[in-house]
This record gives structure tokens, sequence and C-alpha cells, in this order.
């Protein structure tokens, strides 16, 4: 039967009574299903739009927050007030960044605004912990505020005039997110999207900001000091590359590409072992200055645990002395999967160096190193002058919460999150049956961190 | 005659099947009601585990539990709080922490009828929120790959230009084509290698070399992202900064 004489079938059949009901009813119960549906998605879109209204008002209130805060800030005199004035300061960036990051802008169009507030927060919180330890700010930090305070009177003035045009619904969210054909796209949503792109137009000629913080500048331009020795061939490289390895086991090595961006330029291999299945292969990093191993990984499938933490921390710990990395110290490790990645920090002369850090990955069924990495250490490894500590282990003690019943003490230098580095004593404890580490300034006594210890089954991790 | 009554049962049946089907696959359909059970099965002496845990420090915030630890592990001291809180709140007080304790102790959860994937309703961390979201962009990759994926993803957090924590990160609106279509919701198949990945890049691994860009050069509409460096080609996304 054909489905013309189909069709002509269900049409003789239509006109039976019974049959007639059934399609109606059919019909009705798929037209209220639909209409629920439909209404369904309004109530969300709607949902959506409340969503992104509350961000934008909020971010734009915030930002209003940040410019005032930031101009009491230049006139308060007292270091206690401005330290509190700068505080807020922070949160009230944070949050407006927070806020700017659920907008459904894509994420190039409003960088430098992110930018912008990441740094403003950053940069108070900086100078807030400054005048906490009773450091008056220097003019040039005073200047910066200044430039910071202008940057913000002119992003709070765009978000007003984006306010009144999402007030008067001259644009909408809507038109940003919808995939519609792109040639209502080019109309309407553009117009939204400049709107947003003229905001981001008010941070051209953004200045340079160092400061103490994670998101200063200075980060990514500081050269890594590990970095040492001269310019190596690709070749060199590939001998570097088999020399990292058990040589017997390794099957090839072939060159894949080189990676050309500061800090670290490589030349990036792809080794294969006579005891691999395919996809079962190791790739390694090497630096283009000086041809160090940057990081290496092999993903394998590894069996059953056979190998205790012990027994694996001192193998990771031959195996980075036969690569020419003496005084290694494992300091804390996790276990996953039947492999253990352990860290190793440099000791220089009993003093626990943090930032000169490795990681080894150490497949636990048969103790081979599957993972090695190496960024820390040679972005900050060197020969440091240590002072003699300012004050005795006895003084620094003192300083600590007596409550804190201490087990085991040290001298470390730990890294700071923006690149810098503290000479400290280092205590570790006990409280309320729980592990801690404090880590007292050896040469002002001031308390820089307090870490807490997590000992689970599967590591020890630090917070 | 006969023939045709036939066929109308038969053409009813469709329409009712058809029908059922479209309510199935419609996750909104008006009777998968939400309700609230309780976190856990009854938990009485012998039950350990992290319901007992939570059971204890409630008990202990309130001061019904001010003997004995939060150890996990239900025991005497446990069930004397647990009676003690059962009489003032004018439950039965049998030390046994059922549906109703436990409910009026708020420890329950949402669960939807329906839906399959209810039952994992449990802390999604960081790792496992990292790995899903490898899994919606690249669990077709060469296991470099899925770690560089990871890997960009944590470089945005250390970067000012982007929300600074990882949730922050992938559910940025429009960021992850992944999450914008659901892709990140997609169960993560036990053989996968997307979790061992994950915990590679928060490990610290990172082939990118400092990538906050990647894009598929097959499917990338955006002309902006053509306009970023490429750095690293791996599988079929390129990495840039």
């Amino acid at each position: 039967m054909g489905f013309r004489d189909k069709l002509l079938d269900f049409k003789r059949r239509l006109s039976d009574r019974k049959m007639y009901s059934i399609v109606v009813v059919a019909i009705a119960a798929v037209a209220i299903w639909g209409l629920y549906q439909y209404k369904h998605a309004a109530q969300l879109r709607q949902q959506l739009d409340n969503q992104y209204n509350r961000a934008f008002y909020d971010m734009a209130g915030y930002v209003n927050n940040v410019e005032v805060l930031l101009m009491k800030s230049l006139i308060t005199a007292s270091p206690v007030k401005t330290a509190a004035i700068l505080q807020e300061a922070w949160r009230q960036a944070n949050l407006a960044q927070a806020n700017l990051g659920q907008l459904p802008v894509s994420q190039p169009i409003l960088a430098n605004t992110a930018k912008f507030l990441t740094q403003v927060g950053d940069f108070s919180y900086a100078l807030n912990n400054k005048e906490m330890q009773g450091q008056p700010l220097s003019d040039k930090e005073y200047s910066t505020i200044e430039k910071l305070y202008g940057f913000a009177v002119s992003l709070g003035k765009s978000l007003g005039k984006l306010q009144e045009e999402l007030a008067e619904g001259r644009i909408k969210w809507g038109e940003l997110q919808q995939k519609g054909p792109s040639i209502f796209r080019r109309t309407s949503s553009n117009l939204t999207m400049q709107q947003f792109e003229n905001i981001d137009k008010t941070f051209q000629e953004y200045p340079t900001l160092i400061y103490d913080g994670p998101f200063s500048d200075h980060i990514a331009m500081t050269k890594p000091q590990g970095l040492t020795g001269d310019q190596v061939s690709v070749e060199e490289a590939k001998e570097r590359v088999r020399n990292f390895f058990d040589k017997n086991k390794i099957k090839s090595i072939d060159y894949v590409d080189k990676t050309e961006t500061e800090p670290f330029k490589t030349y990036n291999f792809r080794v294969s072992f006579k005891d691999g299945e395919d996809g079962e292969e190791a790739l390694v990093s090497v630096t283009q200055k000086g041809g160090h191993v940057l990081w290496m990984l092999r993903d394998r499938p590894v069996g059953i645990t056979t190998i205790d933490v012990d027994k694996a921390k001192a193998m990771g710990k031959k195996f980075l002395e036969d690569h020419g990395f003496n005084n290694m110290k494992d300091t804390y490790y996790l276990k996953e999967d039947n492999t253990a990645v352990i860290n190793y920090a440099y000791s220089q002369d009993g003093v626990i160096v943090y930032p000169d850090l490795i990681k080894v990955k150490i497949a636990l069924d048969n103790g081979e190193v599957v993972g090695f990495e190496a960024k820390s250490y040679l972005s900050s490894h060197t020969q440091r002058n240590l002072p003699a500590p300012g004050i005795s282990m006895e003084e620094a003690r003192a300083k600590i919460n007596p409550r804190l019943e201490i087990l085991d003490s040290g001298l470390a230098v730990i890294p700071t999150n923006f690149k810098t580095e503290i000479f400290a004593y280092e205590f570790k404890g006990r409280l309320n049956g729980k592990d801690f580490i404090v880590y007292i300034n050896a040469e002002n006594g001031r308390e820089e961190d307090v870490l807490m210890i997590l000992d689970t089954p599967n590591g020890i991790l630090t917070m | 005659m006969l023939r045709r009554e036939g066929n109308a049962i038969k053409v009813f049946k469709c329409t009712a099947i058809i029908i059922l089907l479209l309510l199935a696959f419609s996750s909104t359909f008006p009777w998968d009601v939400p309700y609230i059970a309780p976190v856990s099965p009854d938990l009485g002496p012998g039950s350990a585990g992290e319901a007992v845990m939570d059971l204890q420090q409630r008990l202990k915030n309130w001061g019904y539990y001010y003997s004995g630890d939060v150890s996990g592990f239900y025991d005497e001291d446990t069930k004397e709080a647990v009676k003690k809180y059962q009489e003032v709140k004018g439950l039965n007080p049998d030390g046994i922490a059922g549906e109703e304790t436990l409910m009026a102790m708020g420890m329950g959860h949402v669960i939807r009828s329906f839906s399959a994937y209810a039952q994992n309703s449990s802390r999604i961390s960081d790792e496992q929120l990292l790995a899903r979201a490898i899994n919606g962009e690249a669990r077709g990759e060469p296991y470099e790959g899925q770690v560089a994926v990871g890997a960009v993803i944590i470089n945005r957090t250390k970067d000012p230009k982007f929300p600074k924590t990882i949730a922050g990160v992938i559910y940025q609106p429009g960021a992850f084509t992944a999450v914008s279509d659901g892709q990140i919701n997609v169960p993560i198949d036990p053989k996968s290698t997307v979790v061992k990945a994950a915990r590679d890049a928060l490990n610290g691994w990172d082939p990118t070399n400092g990538c906050i860009y990647y894009w598929n050069p097959a499917t990338a509409t955006s002309k902006w992202i053509w306009s970023r460096k490429i750095v690293k080609k791996i599988g079929k996304h390129y990495f840039g900064k």
C-alpha cells in the first residue's frame, strides 16, 4: 500500500465517529502539553533575565562604592582608617568582579574591565596589609590610587548609561545570547554588544600595576631563576630525554614540536616504550635554554599497589639524585589511583626552601616514575643568601598561641602568592586533634601563615 | 468492519505511545514533583560513615552530644544524645535516628522521582567539577589534550581577566560550549581518563605552558579567537594566550 493510499485510508477512518474523537483528544493533549512547555520556557527566560539584571545592577552599585572608597582613601590621614577603607574597597571590587563574571557577555569583550576590578581589589588588599603593619603609603602608591580612582569614575559613568538603556528596554540580554539567523544578529545583538565594548574601551592605556599581590603585573614578567645554561639544539634536548628514562626500556623518541612562549620555551617529545601499548607514551617538555626537563607525563593503566608510600618516597628521591637534583626533601604527598604524587622541596643547609618544588608521580605497581613537574623549581631555584635569623627559636616560639602543642620545629623559606619569599621558623603542632603548621618570620617575628594539615588516608594535604 | 475496529485500536495505541514518549523525554513534565527525603537510611548503633558524622556534629552544635567525638561511629554516647534530642522534640525516644528524626534535624535532600542522576547528590568538589568540564569539552581527545583543557581552566583562575574560582570560570556565561549546551552534565564513563586528567591538572601539570584559551578550528565561530597567538596544537584543539 502506497503512502497516498494510506493517507486516504486514514481519512476514511477519520470519518468514523470513535476514531474522530480519539484524534481530537490526542491533538488537544499535545496542544495543552505544548502550551505548558511554552509557558514554562517563557518563565525560565524571564528568570534568567532577572538574574542578569540583578548581576548588572549589583555590579554597577559595587563599582560606585569602589569609586567612593578610593576617593576616601586619598583623604583619610590615620593609617587605621585608611586600612579599613582599603579593606572595604577590596571587598566591593571582588563582589563587582564576581557579578561581572555572571553577565552573558563573552569574556574578551569585558576582559579589561575584569582585569581592572581584580587589580583594584588586589591592590587595595596589598595596601591594607601594609597599613595594618603600620607602614604608611608612599607617594607612588597614592598616585596609583588616584589613577585607579579616575578609571573607576569613567567606568561608573559608562555603567550608568548602560543601566538607563537597560531600564528603558533599548537593549536586552536575550539579544546577546540568541543564536538566531545571523542576519538578525548583525542588527540587534551587535548594538548591545557594542555598548559593552564601549565600556571596555574605558581601560585603554591602562597603567602597569606592580604591588604585593597575586594579580600584580610583575608576576608575568619575572624571569625564571632556575633556568640556567645555554641554548640547546633539538638533538641535545633529545639526548636529555633519553637520559631521563631507563634506556633499555625506550623504543623510540619522537620530536613533536616546540613551544615559543615565555617564560619557558620548550621542545616537546613523545617517548614510546617497549613495555607500553599504543597511547601509553610519555610526553616530555625540555626547555630550550639549558635543556632542563620541565615536565613529563605518562598515562598508562597502573596495576595493584605493591609499593608503600615510604618506599615510593625513597624511590623518588633516588630518581631525583640520579638526575642531578641533590638535597631534595619530601614534604607532602597525595595517593590516587595506585599512584603517588610526592612533593620534594630543596633543602639548603637544613633550611627547607618550599618555592623550589618538584613533583614526582610514581606508579605504585612497579615504582616507575610516570610524572615529573619542575616548573616551580625552575622558576625559583637559586643558591640563596640566607641571613642569620633576627630572633631566636625560643623568641619565635613565644609568639605562637600557647594552646598549640608543638611537635616539631625548623627553619624554612616559604613563598608568598606574589612571587616573593619569606624566611621563617616553621612549627608543626597540634590543637583539638588537628595538626597545624605555623610560620613565624625569622627576621621580625611576625606571624606569617597558619596551615591546617589534613591527614587523609590518601595523603597529607595542607589548607 | 472487524478490520477497521482493529486499526482504530492500533492508531489509538500509537498515539498514546507517542504522547507518553514525548512526556518521558521532557524533563519538565508537570508530575515530576521533587520531594525531600532523609539523606540516609535509618541510623542506629553500629552505623558508621559520613552521615553519622553529620549527625554527631549537629547534636554537638546543639548541646545534646557534649561527651563524645565526631567520630563517624554510632556508639552508646551518640544513641543517648539522639534519645535526648528526641525527647525534647517530642519524637519517639528510641535512640535510633529514623526518617522522622533525620528530617527534624534538617538532614534531608531533594529527590526527583524520574531523574536518574538524583541519587548521586554528593558534594561536587573542584576535582569532580573539573573532570565534568573536561568530559564535556574533550572526551574524545588524547590524554594530553584532556589535561591541557583542565590546565586552561586552572590558568584562568590565576588570570586577572577571569573569575577567580574553578566554578566561576567554568560557569562563566558563554565561556565553554559544553556548559551552554549541557554536555557538562553527561555522566562520566567509568573507563574514561578525565578524572585522572583533572587530578594531574590540579596537581600542576600544564601541557599548554600557561595558555588561557583553546578552540577547535573546525567549529570555532568567533573571529576574535583566531586573532590569538597559537601556542600549541593538541588533538583537535588549538591552545593560545
